[in-house]
This record gives C-alpha cells, sequence and structure tokens, in this order.
C-alpha cells in the first residue's frame, strides 16, 4: 500500500509542479499588454515612521521579461526629470540607466547593484524588473486565503543563469483572477521582503493590482505604491525607450 | 650587580653632572630617531588608515596612476565574471575654510551600487544616514559629512558647507551624517561623500575616474582576480589590493625617509663619542680603583665586565629617555612632515595621532644602549688591561703611548689610502661605500694625532692672545690628549654633517635656480591650486581658448602632469605642446640635439628623459621606452635627456596630442603663460580673474610667486635636516661641556695652586674658555676639512643611489663661514658652568686635591 501511494505521488508531481508552472503562465497571460502607462505615488515609511512621498510616471513597452520601461520622477521639485530605463530580456538580467537632468549625466546601473535599495524605497532594483516564467522553476506547495481570497501558493527558485539576491519566491496567486496578492523573497531561507498586492480592479480587461505594498522585513521599513491613470496598449513607440529619450525634458 | 651597586654607583653621585652629560648624547640621538621614525610613520599610517578604511570591502583596486581612465573602463570590469562588485570612485581635496580644521576628503561615488563594498548605513532605523537618497543623487550638490567633522563644524543635515571647485566657490546641502568609527574615521574624520557624477564636473574630471574598487565573486582568490582583470585591461592599469596604494605612497616619501633615517643614526653615532670620551676618562680617574679591585682578586672579565655593566645601564637609562623624548618630539615633527609631504607631492595628510611603534621602540632602545656598549668597549678592554702595580702607582697616563699613536696613523693612513683606491672603482657600489666608511675611518684614527699637533700649533697664538690664560689651556690640551680627541671626534663628525648637508642644500638651490631660469620662464601660471604639487582638480581643455583671448597673453601652454610608476619609480610624466615649449625654453642637454629632439617629441616621434630618470632606469638616448597607457602600450625612442628638475625621481616629456590619444585625458593641470611685450603682468592677471574667476576656481601665479613658492618648498624639505643638525652639533656641544668638566676636576689642584699664587677668578675662568675656544678651533678645522671630502660621496650617492640627480661639487663657503662664529660661541657658551666650577669651592680643599 505505502508502495503505490508512493508510486502515486511520484507519478503526481511531475504534474503538480506543472501545474505550477501553468498557473504562473496562466497569470501571466492574463496580465500581458502591449504597453502600460500610469502615474505612481510613492509613499516610503521609514521604522521611525517618517513619511517621505514621491511621485512618478511609467510608461512600459512590450510584456513580461521582454520589455522597456521608463520611470521619471515628476515629485518633488528636487528629484523632478530624474528618470530610469529598465530594458528587460527574457535570457538574462534587465540592463538599467539612471538619468540626473540637474549634471546632465546618465549612469549604468550595474549588474551587481541590482540588490541596492530603489531610491530609499524597500523595493530593490531588482525588483522592478519583471519576471518571465521561464527565468524560475516553480513548486505549487497548497493553497491559502489572501485577504479572503483563495490563492494558490507556489515557490519559485531562480533558474541557473538568472542572476537574483533572492534564493527562493513565494508567490500566492489570486484563484478567482490570477493576479499575484502576495510575493514573499527569500535569502537563504529568511524572509526579506514582502510584497502585497491590493486594489485589484479590472481596467481595460486587465486585473489589476493597483496598490502595491512592499515592506522589508529586515529594516522594517514600507513603501506604498499607488498606481494612478492607469492605461493600457497605447501606442508607443520604441525610440521613447532609449538613453537619447531619457534625457529629453517631458 | 653588587660591583655596580658599590663600585659604580658611588662614583655616578659623585659626578652626577658628568653621568647625566654622558648619557645625554645617547638620549638625543634615541630621541631623534625615534621622533622622526615615528613622525614618518604616523604620516604613513595615516594615509593607510585612510586608504583601508575607504577601501572598505574592496579586495582590489584598478587605477592608471594620476591620469585616470575613461569611464567605459567599468563596463568592461563588471562584465568579468569573476568581479561581483566594481564601484568607480573618485578622490579629491577641498579646503572648506573652517579655521584649524584642515581640508576635508572628498570621496565620489556612484551611490546606486556603492553599498556592496563600503558600509554607509546601518540595520537600526535611527541611524538612517542619508536623509533622501533620490535627492542626493538628483542635486549635484549633494554631500554627505562625518558625525565627527559635522559636529566640530556644528553643521546639520540641511546646512551648507563651501569650498572652491572648478566651477568656482560652491555651496554643499548636507543630506547625510555619517555614523563614527568605520569609514568616517578615514582622514582623521575630515572625510565628504559626494556623487561621482557630479564629482566629475566640479573637479574637472571630464568622464573619467580615478579608480574603480573590486569585490570578487566567492571562491576567485585575489591572485585570479589580479590576472583576469589585467588580461583584460592590458599593462596601463595597475590593478592591486588597497594595501597597494600605500606602498606607492612610501615609495614616494622613500628619498625622504632615507634622509631621516641617514641623519638620525649618524647622530646616534656621534652620541657614541661622548660615551668613549666619558669612559675613557673614567678608566683614566678610577685607575687606583681598578687597581685596588685586581688586587684584591677581581678579574680582567670582571673589570671588563663592570665598565660595560655601567654603560649598558647608562645606555639604557638614556635610551628610554630618548625615546620618551622622541614620542613627545614626534607629535610636533608630524605636523612639520605632513605639511612638507603636501607641498612636495601634493599628498594632503590629516594626521590626528602619532603611531608609535612598539616594536621600533625597542629596537631604538636597543641600539642606543649597543651603541653605548660598543662605545665603552676600547676603554673597558683598557681598564681591564690595567695591571695591579700599575694602576695604584701615582702618575699621569693622559699621554698617548708613541708605539699607539703610530699605530693609529699608520692603520688611518691605510684606510685613507684603500679610499683612495676605491675612488675609481666607484662604480661598483660596494666599492664606492666601502669608500665612505673607509674615509671616516682614517679621519676618526687621525683624530688623536691631528688634535694632538693642532693643539700644539694653537699654543704660540693662544699665548700670544693671553699669555698666562693661553698658555695654561693650551697645556692642558696638549697634556690630555685622550681627554680631547674623542669630544673633537664628535665636533668633527657633526660638523662634517652640517658641511655636508650644506653643501648638498646649496647645490640643490643653485640647480634649482638655474634650472627655472632656463625652464620655469613664463610670466604666469595658471593653476587650480596654491600648492602646485597637488593635482586634485583639473581645467577643461576649452580654457585654452578662453585664455588666448585675454588681451596682453601672446602664448598659451597647457600641461598636464601626472604620477605614474615607471620601472618601479614614482615619475612625473609631462604632456605640453612641445613645439611651442622648445621655442621659448632653453634646455640643458645632456645628450642630443635639442633642436632635433624637440622637431622630434613634437612629430610624437620620441620622448625626453630627464637625466636623473635616465640614470636611475639606465637608458641612454636612441634607446626604446615602452610606456604603459590605459588603452595600450606607447612604445617610442628616448630622442634627448635633459636637466630637469620637475620631480624628485624623474620626469618623462611627451607630445601633448600624443597624451591624450593613449590617456583618452585632455584635461590640463597648469598653464603656462608669456604676455605680449608691454603687458602688465598684474592688470592680465586681474583680466583672468575676472573673466574667468566666477566661474572656475583657479589661482593665477606670477613668476616671482612661483620662485618664491619653490624656494619655500626646498626650504621645508631641507629644514627638516637642519634639525637633525642642531641635534648633532647639541650632542658635540655636549661633549665639549664634558670635557672640560673632566678637565677642571683634574686640574683642581693646578688651578687652587694658581688662585694661591695671586690668579685672579677672571684669568681662571679665561683659562677655561681658552680651552673651550682652542677645543671648538681644533674641532672646525677638522670637520671642514672631513664635510669637504664627505660632502663629495653624499653628491655621489645622492646621484647614484638616490634621486639620480647629479648636483655640480659646491662648496658651502657661506655656512661654513657661519659655522665659525657659531660654534666658537656655542664652545665658550659650553664652557661657563664648568668655569664657574673651576673658580668656586674652597681654596684649602683644592690644594688638597690629588
Amino acid at each position: 500500500m505505502n508502495r503505490a501511494v508512493s508510486v502515486c505521488l511520484a507519478l503526481a508531481c511531475p504534474l503538480l509542479a506543472q501545474d505550477a508552472r501553468q498557473i504562473v503562465e496562466e497569470a501571466q497571460r492574463r496580465g500581458k499588454v502591449n504597453s502600460q502607462r500610469y502615474e505612481g505615488v510613492l509613499e516610503v515609511t521609514a521604522a521611525d515612521g517618517k513619511v517621505t512621498r514621491k511621485s512618478w510616471q511609467t510608461t512600459r513597452l512590450g510584456a513580461y521579461g521582454n520589455s522597456k520601461m521608463v520611470i521619471r520622477f515628476l515629485a518633488p521639485a528636487e528629484v523632478k526629470g530624474v528618470a530610469l530605463l529598465v530594458v528587460n530580456h527574457p535570457e538574462r538580467s534587465s540592463d538599467q540607466w539612471m538619468w540626473t537632468p540637474a549634471i546632465g549625466r546618465d549612469r549604468r546601473i550595474a549588474l551587481q547593484d541590482r540588490s541596492t535599495r530603489f531610491f530609499g524605497t524597500d523595493f530593490s532594483f531588482e525588483d522592478l524588473e519583471e519576471r518571465d516564467v521561464d527565468q524560475y522553476d516553480y513548486r505549487l506547495t497548497g493553497e491559502e486565503a489572501m485577504d479572503g481570497a483563495p490563492c494558490w501558493r507556489i515557490e519559485a527558485r531562480p533558474r541557473q543563469g538568472k542572476s537574483s539576491q533572492y534564493t527562493l519566491t513565494r508567490i500566492w496567486i489570486r484563484k478567482d483572477n490570477y493576479v499575484g496578492a502576495q510575493y514573499e523573497n527569500l535569502i537563504k531561507d529568511q524572509p526579506v521582503r514582502r510584497l502585497v498586492q491590493k486594489d485589484i480592479q479590472n481596467i481595460q480587461g486587465i486585473w489589476t493590482a493597483r496598490t502595491q505594498e512592499m515592506t522589508d522585513l529586515r529594516r522594517k521599513g514600507r513603501t506604498v505604491l499607488r498606481m494612478e491613470k492607469l492605461e493600457y496598449n497605447l501606442p508607443l513607440k520604441e525610440d521613447d525607450f532609449t538613453i537619447m529619450a531619457l534625457r529629453r525634458e517631458q | 650587580m653588587i660591583l655596580l651597586r658599590l663600585i659604580t654607583w658611588p662614583y655616578v653621585r659623585k659626578h652626577l653632572l658628568r653621568s647625566v652629560l654622558t648619557t645625554a648624547g645617547i638620549v638625543l640621538g634615541v630621541a631623534l630617531l625615534v621622533g622622526m621614525q615615528t613622525a614618518n610613520r604616523s604620516v604613513l599610517r595615516a594615509f593607510n588608515d585612510t586608504v583601508e578604511r575607504i577601501a572598505g570591502k574592496a579586495q582590489l583596486q584598478v587605477s592608471a596612476g594620476d591620469a585616470g581612465f575613461s569611464e567605459e573602463v567599468l563596463e568592461r570590469v563588471q562584465s568579468l565574471r569573476e568581479i561581483r562588485a566594481a564601484a568607480p570612485v573618485i578622490e579629491a581635496e577641498a579646503d572648506p575654510g573652517f579655521p584649524g580644521q584642515g581640508k576635508l576628503l572628498i570621496l565620489a561615488v556612484d551611490m546606486t551600487g556603492d553599498r556592496s563594498l563600503r558600509e554607509y548605513d546601518f540595520d537600526n532605523a535611527d541611524e538612517n544616514v542619508i536623509d533622501d537618497p533620490l535627492i542626493f543623487l538628483a542635486q549635484p550638490d549633494s554631500i554627505i559629512l562625518t558625525r565627527e567633522f559635522a559636529g566640530r563644524n556644528h553643521i546639520a543635515i540641511g546646512g551648507k558647507v563651501a569650498f572652491a571647485t572648478m566651477l568656482g566657490r560652491k555651496q554643499f546641502t548636507v543630506r547625510g551624517i555619517l555614523k563614527a568609527g568605520g569609514m568616517a574615521q578615514a582622514f582623521g574624520g575630515n572625510l565628504g561623500i559626494m556623487d561621482i557624477y557630479a564629482a566629475q564636473s566640479v573637479f574637472g574630471r571630464g568622464r573619467h575616474f580615478d579608480r574603480i574598487d573590486i569585490g570578487l565573486q566567492e571562491g576567485v582568490s585575489l591572485k585570479q582576480g589580479e590576472a583576469a582583470l589585467s588580461a583584460m585591461l592590458g599593462p596601463g592599469f595597475t590593478v592591486e589590493p588597497p594595501s597597494g596604494r600605500g606602498r606607492q605612497f612610501e615609495s614616494l616619501l622613500g628619498v625622504y625617509t632615507l634622509a631621516m633615517t641617514a641623519s638620525s643614526m649618524f647622530a646616534l653615532f656621534i652620541g657614541m663619542f661622548i660615551i668613549y670620551n666619558s669612559f675613557a676618562i673614567a678608566v683614566t680617574q678610577r685607575r687606583g680603583e681598578i687597581g685596588i679591585l685586581r688586587a684584591l682578586g677581581a678579574t680582567r672579565g670582571q673589570i671588563r665586565t663592570l665598565f660595560l655593566g655601567e654603560s649598558a645601564v647608562a645606555g639604557l637609562i638614556g635610551s628610554a629617555t630618548g625615546a620618551a623624548l622622541g614620542l613627545i618630539f614626534a607629535r610636533t615633527l608630524t605636523g612639520v612632515s605632513a605639511t612638507m609631504l603636501e607641498s612636495m607631492f601634493g599628498v594632503a595628510q590629516n594626521v590626528q595621532d602619532i603611531s608609535a611603534n612598539p616594536g621600533f621602540l625597542l629596537f631604538a632602545m636597543a641600539m642606543g644602549t649597543g651603541t653605548s656598549i660598543v662605545a665603552a668597549l676600547v676603554p673597558a678592554r683598557n681598564a681591564a688591561r690595567i695591571e695591579p702595580i700599575q694602576a695604584l702607582q701615582k702618575g699621569r697616563y693622559q699621554v698617548l703611548g708613541a708605539g699607539e699613536n703610530r699605530l693609529r696613523r699608520n692603520i688611518a693612513l691605510l684606510a685613507a689610502a684603500l679610499a683612495v683606491a676605491c675612488l675609481p672603482l666607484s662604480a661598483w657600489r660596494p666599492a664606492f661605500f666601502a669608500g665612505i666608511l673607509l674615509t671616516l675611518l682614517a679621519c676618526l684614527l687621525l683624530t688623536p694625532f691631528l688634535s694632538l699637533e693642532l693643539s700644539r700649533l694653537l699654543r704660540r697664538p693662544m699665548k700670544w692672545l693671553r699669555p698666562v690664560e693661553g698658555a695654561l689651556a693650551a697645556d692642558s690640551l696638549i697634556q690630555a690628549p685622550r681627554r680631547t680627541s674623542a669630544t673633537v671626534a664628535a665636533l668633527m663628525l657633526s660638523l662634517a654633517l652640517v658641511v655636508g648637508q650644506g653643501g648638498v642644500a646649496r647645490t640643490s638651490l643653485q640647480s634649482i635656480d638655474e634650472w627655472m631660469n632656463n625652464t620655469l620662464n613664463p610670466d604666469m601660471f595658471v593653476s587650480t591650486t596654491e600648492n602646485i604639487a597637488s593635482h586634485g582638480a583639473r581645467f577643461p581643455t576649452s580654457m585654452q581658448q578662453e585664455l588666448e583671448s585675454v588681451p596682453g597673453i601672446a602664448e598659451i601652454q597647457p600641461e598636464r602632469l601626472p604620477r605614474l610608476q615607471f620601472h618601479g619609480y614614482p615619475v612625473l610624466l609631462l604632456s605640453t605642446e612641445l613645439a611651442k615649449l622648445g621655442r621659448r625654453v632653453k634646455r640643458h642637454m645632456i645628450s642630443g640635439d635639442e633642436e632635433t629632439m624637440n622637431r622630434l617629441a613634437s612629430q610624437e616621434k620620441g620622448l625626453i628623459l630627464s637625466e636623473n630618470l635616465a640614470a636611475l632606469v639606465k637608458l641612454r638616448l636612441g634607446d626604446n621606452v615602452e610606456l604603459a597607457t590605459p588603452t595600450g602600450m606607447l612604445r617610442l625612442p628616448v630622442v634627448g635627456t635633459i636637466r630637469d628638475l620637475s620631480n624628485q625621481m624623474g620626469t618623462i616629456i611627451i607630445e601633448r596630442s600624443l597624451y591624450i590619444r593613449y590617456f583618452q585625458d585632455d584635461t590640463v593641470d597648469v598653464f603656462r603663460v608669456y604676455l605680449r611685450p608691454g603687458a602688465s603682468q598684474e592688470e592680465v592677471r586681474s583680466r583672468i580673474v575676472e573673466r574667468m574667476g566666477r566661474q572656475r576656481h583657479l589661482f593665477v601665479m606670477l613668476n616671482r610667486e612661483i620662485r618664491a613658492y619653490v624656494a619655500k618648498v626646498m626650504n621645508q624639505w631641507f629644514g627638516l635636516t637642519y634639525v637633525q643638525v642642531i641635534v648633532s652639533m647639541l650632542v658635540a656641544i655636549l661633549g665639549i661641556v664634558n670635557t672640560l668638566t673632566v678637565s677642571i676636576s683634574d686640574r683642581r689642584r693646578e688651578l687652587g695652586v694658581l688662585r694661591a699664587v695671586g690668579g685672579l677668578r677672571n684669568q681662571i675662568r679665561g683659562t677655561v674658555w681658552m680651552e673651550a675656544g682652542a677645543i671648538g678651533l681644533i674641532g672646525l678645522a677638522l670637520g671642514i676639512a672631513t664635510g669637504a671630502v664627505t660632502l663629495y660621496y653624499e653628491l655621489q650617492a645622492i646621484q647614484h643611489d638616490i634621486s639620480g640627480m647629479p648636483f655640480a661639487y659646491e662648496f658651502p663657503w657661506g655656512i661654513v663661514a657661519l659655522l665659525v662664529p657659531v660654534i666658537l660661541f656655542a664652545a665658550c657658551g659650553a664652557a661657563i658652568l664648568p668655569a664657574e666650577s673651576a673658580v668656586r669651592g674652597s681654596l684649602v680643599e683644592a690644594l688638597e686635591y690629588e
């Protein structure tokens, strides 16, 4: 009997693993758009309770793992015009550049620097990259409700060749709309960051979390990003996603 | 130990002043050695400490000398799989102008990625370092200060600090305070952090970095990392651990350290003669005591051990006192050394504490004690050889035995002959140094004989001057040559040092003057700092056109002056428009034809070497030179060697266009400005400052001001050696005091008889002063003669072993003329106390003295 159960489980494992990947693939497929634009308000709460606010505009061209994104800060005045270009690649880590208008210079953000916090927020530079389903191995570890919504709980490990500061990511994907409700990033079995996606709405047929809350579990800081004026599938040009474009004033 | 307690201690107590004077020579010698070494070590330690603290977790550093390198190198480095983190760095100094606070070391980094190598923030949220990192990066006026510096100057977050930049004097906003400890303690806490790209424009770096700090992947060794980086970057780059910068700085200090060490050891050597003199006199005076001990059964070995033990104890006490005094000196000397090094090499230092090396202190004490024991070897041996019957007999034993005298003379003459024989073999360095030692040996061995002969020669003029006092003084010298000769030897050596150093200084200054007349002949210089050796900030090449448009200016010559390592030497690479330079400057050619040299070099077909560098690395006209550059190897023949004193360890001169191409650096350190005939220097200076002073930080220095600056730096350099010379002379003067004290003691009965038959106190004083004056004169004569010889050796050593600089032999007449009255005055001054002790005291006791 025990042997039969073991054989069945062994046979079932590939099926379960496939399901995990299929779930992620489906989530990616449902969220796939050709382009995206929104204005975001970023609120950073430090461990001592101090709050800072910034706003930015994000435009993205392309889809998961194969896209380009420009983040341009709108406020406060001291950071207005600072822009970040992220070029995602499916087969390797993204390329990132930053443009600083006050000194008229762009700088490349090195691969090794992706673990650095993104400008004092609780996101790291790596967190801004988009994950492609092929960059990870998945395992379904169970089901759990998040905020009242049933979710699949999946573990994702970076494959060889995918440079990441995280050794493991736990993902909770909602069963009803395949939106990621929560992501928990671990470094060597230690949870270090947790991203909670809330305020999920249907925008142009795409279920989208309009609020993202990232908590740095080590530093006890929290960053909340609220997306406004969110639009999909806009006619954006490739030329707008180059370093030259970064240098152009809005 | 019993003998020391029962025999030595009563003697010491009885002759306390003499004992103190005996150890004073060791005290001063050890103090000088410890002071100089500690000051040097403190400066070096401060530099290394700053390097280490700033390096953080960086395991390797990539640099290309002072020239820096293009930004694109960073991406290449980051692409290597052995590299975990690669962080670009610019380091520069800024003067915020806070009185007494010194300069600020600006560390400019890319904060988006630098934290993988350096600790800036901490887990405790209360210690958030940067107020808002995005604002820090977005605003080029952002700066982080250390809590220590900010606290000292009452600056809080949001406060301002201003300093001169290439864009004029700018205010910077403090956007973060670095917690104390770790990196924040670099440069004595005077550290500021800026964004590297903002720093590029502020410090005129263009699109260059100074270096890249490297963190290696786990499992990659230093050697593997170095090999991978060197293979990719080529020979124009230096890849080394952070500690390598300390070694480079140390090599820069090399000449200075060598000079200080040599002079310190010399002072100790002179102190040895004081000890020898004292013990030689003590052995003579204690003959009776020795005779009794021997008669009671003491062996020769015990007698020898007694005197060696005394010298060891004196040496130990003197060394310990000297070491303590040296640490006190070091505090002052450190500041002086640091200032001098900044003036000469442009490397600013902020030395907060002295760094004493316990190991070196023990070494110095061992040296002092050892010197004392060595000095007492001969007297101890002589004491051991005294026969009891001989010792118990009364009589004078100060006279040099004829046999002993002859032996010394013969050995001296042999040594002198061998020294002369070594001269033609000087190209072989061991023969050269053997020649120096033989010369000194000959001089020392001849000192007793020459002292005696000169004393005899001086008798007649002294008697002519003061019949009674003069005769008595001369007779005292003639009858007690042992008492005098060691003191004369000490004075001779110290004066030889003065003459030698004076000769080197005189010839150096003359050579520099000649070089300045020929080469530093522009009407004015436009520089980024007042200290022309310091090149933290640089001008853009576009500034040349701006300057050329200023009325009154005929020609502008841009110069770039980075330092780099060449065959292990820190040399200056001077790049300029050689055709222009050739029309204005007359070179002192050593090899090659000047016109051909200028033509070929300006056509990028060759390079020019300074004479001293060519000598050091043994390169000649026509030899091919390989210069490692960031873009590859630059191979050029030597088209001329010239006398150039821009840099102690030598200069390589190439055409500016070649430099720009190979080093990808078109910035400028100094503009040489030639005016039109009739143009007023002051007016042109005002125009330059008015037109460009607001947008740029610049210094316009007239030719005479540059000369004054160079003279000041030279005086600082020689100033430190003069300190050592003064100490050496103090040691010698102590010897005179010691000798006179003993002389008074020995002649107490004689002086008592003089007073009893009507001699006046002034006459007694006079005889002592004349004796002191005679010792001074004899020491002067021998010292000047010895100095004339050692000056030759010093100049040869400088040329062939130290910096390659060939200086002409110039006897320092001016210094000698000054020395004569100074030494005579000092000698008479040294006689004051002994003279007073000769006239005080009971006449009856003096007559009873035996």
